[in-house]
């Protein structure tokens, strides 16, 4: 079947009541500088101070639209609340000298300086965008390399600090929302059988972390022998067949009472509770988002159930706020700030399910 | 399946370790695998690939552990034990001792992705030949003869590029 140019923009929300982002991160060492775990933290500053300079003194158009953060400069809220964004890994924030962050003004793109590699160039983009996300990445890979010299070998490819990561360097992700699949305590038959193929499933924050409010990371895992193409077709494929198997879980539970009761019992909460924990309210707005999916709650779309999730994370909360605030005071404010986004949201608008 | 450990939840981790040259196998659900570190949220690197890998690396004896990388002075025990390589250097002296790892991770051992700017021209050529015969194909799927036929054009060209240099070697 021939794909039509002018549908691929189209295309790119179809899937939106399942994938929720699209993240591409390569993975890229300076050749004449030792790895991370082998620099002092005089030659980490030296590293990073030059990764700077080849970005903001950069010749191309991007150039300008970079800032750099030193990581030890920023208070705890700030740090978290840049994990909390998905900007950089919790890894980056754990240990802050000698590490550097430059970050695009719409945030789509976040350098890491120092991570557990020299350079870690991330771009996330809304919704499925793989191939966007993909040229983005490349071409900013491209620029650096050029003033960098970064670190390769004919048969190896791209070296990195971690032999897991050799080849592309490329891990290329989707964040994908699967209540149903969950729901159905399908999870870990379907992560049995995609470490065979490839490729590896995770909760919300990356390695290591737990499943909050059914979203799952997809990634690729091997990096060596494979390009960056068919790795991201791959990665398509699958999470395609995931998309499919999602879709015909909730179908299974359509005219199930009470996963509607469910969700609009979880409307009701979001729009009228005065205090709120994180767990709480994740999975209230998880429920919430099943809802916009199975065509049970009309008047709210995905771009700002997908902005609260983001919103109402203890630091971020903070941040915004500009200043600390205790656990409970915390609960206030998001609870505050979800039943206003919601109320506003009354009026059933335009949408997109009832297409 | 049920985790290994508590027993109670659904194992989602799956883990293999070689100790004492026993081969193990765990399935954990992220609780335990959490506290049995192989994850932490803030701690170091999340789920352990680097600890994993390295105890996969301490099965190997190694009979060259007094050789150094004179870049960055690890030994291949160092890289072993942390599971992580100290520079780019030591992939080309420790190319063998990494190898069979590397073949364990990745199930290859050859690079086929895009090329630095520091690539030799052989495998730049190389690679421009595989990137040409994926849009070819692509091409031929969309029935783009026109773009297929140039860029079957351009692989000859570059294959006969190709072996030139290889010959230019060779001398």
């Amino acid at each position: 079947m021939i794909v039509m140019p002018e549908n691929k923009n189209q295309n790119l929300k179809d899937v939106s009541d399942v994938v929720i982002s699209t993240r591409i991160r390569f993975a890229r060492n300076l050749q004449e500088y030792p790895f991370p775990c082998k620099l002092s933290d005089e030659k980490k500053c030296r590293v990073a101070n030059i990764v700077k300079e080849a970005v903001l003194d950069g010749h191309s158009a991007i150039s300008s639209k970079f800032k750099y953060i030193q990581m030890s400069e920023l208070t705890q809220e700030e740090a978290v609340s840049l994990v909390e964004r998905h900007l950089v890994s919790p890894e980056f924030i754990s240990e802050r000298l000698g590490r550097g962050l430059l970050l695009l003004d719409d945030e789509s793109v976040s350098i890491m300086i120092n991570e557990e590699d020299h350079v870690r160039i991330q771009v996330i983009k809304p919704y499925m965008d793989l191939d966007g996300a993909y040229d983005l990445a490349d071409k900013i890979d491209t620029l650096l390399d050029e003033q960098l010299n970064f670190a390769f070998n004919d048969k190896l490819g791209y070296l990195t600090q971690c032999p897991t990561n050799i080849g592309t360097g490329m891990r290329a992700s989707l964040m994908l929302h699967l209540p149903a699949l969950k729901e159905s305590n399908s999870m870990g038959r379907i992560s049995a059988s995609l470490s065979k193929l490839g490729l590896v499933i995770r909760g919300l924050y990356g390695e290591g972390t737990e499943p909050i409010g059914a979203i799952y990371q997809l990634s690729n895992q091997v990096t060596l022998g494979i390009s960056e193409h068919e790795a991201i077709n791959n990665l398509r494929d699958i999470a395609s067949q995931l998309i499919t198997q999602e879709r015909s879980a909730r179908e299974m539970l359509t005219k199930n009472i009470t996963v509607e009761d469910t969700v609009c019992r979880s409307f009701g909460i979001l729009q009228f509770a005065k205090l709120m924990s994180n767990d709480e309210c994740m999975q209230l707005l998880s429920n919430l988002r099943f809802g916009i999916e199975m065509g049970i709650i009309k008047n709210i779309d995905f771009d700002t159930v997908n902005h609260l999730m983001t919103e109402i994370q203890p630091a971020t909360l903070m941040k915004n706020i500009g200043k600390k605030l205790t656990p409970q005071e915390r609960d206030r404010i998001r609870a505050e700030l979800v039943r206003t986004a919601l109320l506003q949201k009354k009026v059933p608008s335009s949408h997109r399910l009832e297409n | 399946m049920l985790c290994q450990s508590c027993e109670k939840r659904q194992a989602t981790t799956h883990i293999k370790t070689i100790l004492n040259g026993e081969l193990k196998e765990y399935n954990l659900c992220p609780e335990c695998a959490q506290k049995m570190g192989y994850g932490s949220f803030f701690g170091n690197f999340g789920f352990d690939l680097d600890k994993l890998f390295g105890s996969f690396m301490e099965s190997i004896d190694s009979p060259k552990t007094a050789k150094r990388c004179q870049c960055c002075g690890s030994s291949f025990e160092d890289i072993a034990k942390s599971g992580k390589v100290g520079c780019a250097n030591c992939y080309e002296v420790f190319y063998e001792e990494l190898l069979p790892s590397i073949q364990r991770i990745h199930g290859r051992t050859c690079h086929t992705g895009k090329l630095a700017h520091s690539a030799g021209t052989e495998v730049k050529i190389r690679n421009e030949i595989t990137k040409c015969k994926y849009d070819l194909e692509q091409a031929v799927k969309a029935q783009e003869f026109e773009k297929a036929a140039e860029l079957r054009d351009r692989i000859a060209e570059l294959e006969k590029d190709y072996k030139k240099s290889t010959d230019n070697g060779k001398e």
